[in-house]
């Protein structure tokens, strides 16, 4: 005896009912549920669906399916940073290099005047201002993407919902940058050191904020070989 | 994972052997192969062998496929290039672990 549409569709509600968000986790313990609801059914088929269901639950142990999701977002945090180590790279090779370069030129010359601290706190300001807009934006898409799909992705969720993690690193800094000790302003290995900080701070925001999102249709496709059924 | 924990630290090694004989396999049908194999002696639990399957899959030892069976999506694990190398030298660690441990609990037979 199969399991029947409606019942596969119960499965999918039984694993969001037990933590299970994300539809790319939710594909294997339904078809593994499923699977051992239909071998119950070869020596009882009398039992229940509802009892069938409990049954090949408690297989899962006390923890249910939290070591599997814990293992997965695990595995899809790492992917997330190789995604955004490799934009990274790019950055340093022909033709980008001449944009990192003058990124980084620009903010040294700027620093290099007498109102360093003033410019740090507005450059911040500016890149602050703008990674807040991005991320509301980048949220409200995901909400869009879900409300058409219906379903929700790990990886989609990191590309959309947490792109200012890596930014909040530099954000934490503010204090820092507010407090810009007097002797610190005439050092060059400080001004060449804050103009770096700077320029990776621009990069890296761009690329969580912007390339990344863009791509995402492409690394949903790479990651998930069911994105596409 | 299984009705002793002297088997806990070799799951990753039996994941990979079972791969290694077949071409590709699904989250069940390894704990039902391991069930057959041993007759019943060793179970692998379903809340150890998922993060297992998840964890090799992010060392890019193993690669997915997705197919649609019945009326539900299965997915497939199979050994990367990278994987069948490592299933080698995992055999061999195990194989060495069992050598010492022979030479440790019957040294007449070591």
């Amino acid at each position: 005896m199969k399991l029947t549409e409606p019942q596969i569709q119960d499965l999918y509600a039984f694993t969001r009912q037990h933590f299970v968000e994300h539809y790319d986790l939710q594909t294997e313990p339904v078809d593994h549920l499923a699977n051992d609801i239909e071998t119950q059914w070869q020596n009882q088929p009398k039992l229940s669906f509802e009892e069938a269901k409990n049954k090949a639950f408690k297989k899962f142990g006390v923890c249910g399916f939290m070591d599997a999701i814990e293992q997965r977002a695990k595995a899809m945090n790492k992917r997330y940073r190789r995604y955004l180590w490799n934009e990274l790279k790019n950055w340093f090779a022909l033709p980008q290099i001449f944009a990192t370069l003058s990124l980084f030129l620009g903010f040294y010359l700027a620093f290099s005047t007498f109102y360093t601290p003033i410019l740090a706190l507005v450059f911040y300001g500016i890149i602050i201002i703008w990674a807040i807009y991005k991320g509301i934006q980048l949220n409200r898409q995901f909400r869009r993407r879900k409300e058409i799909s219906n379903k929700k992705w790990m990886l989609e969720e990191i590309i959309f919902r947490q792109s200012g993690v890596t930014s909040m690193v530099f954000m934490s800094q503010l204090y820092n940058v507010y407090r810009i000790p007097e002797g610190f302003i005439t050092n060059i290995y400080f001004i060449v050191g804050l103009s770096l900080a700077f320029t990776a701070f621009v990069i890296i925001s761009y690329i969580s904020f912007e390339v990344l999102p863009s791509k995402a249709e492409k690394l949903l496709n790479e990651t998930y070989p069911e994105f596409c059924l | 994972m299984s009705n002793s924990k002297l088997y806990k630290g070799s799951l990753t090694t039996i994941i990979l052997k079972l791969l290694n004989e077949h071409d590709k396999m699904y989250g069940y049908e390894i704990t039902q192969k391991v069930k057959a194999l041993t007759k019943g002696e060793l179970k692998i639990t379903e809340g150890a062998l998922y993060p297992a399957l998840h964890k090799l899959e992010a060392e890019g030892l193993l690669d997915v496929e997705v197919a649609k069976v019945d009326n539900r999506l299965r997915k497939y694990y199979k050994l990367t290039e990278t994987g069948t190398k490592e299933t080698v030298n995992k055999l061999e660690e195990l194989a060495e672990y069992i050598k010492t441990m022979q030479a440790l609990v019957n040294p007449k037979l070591a």
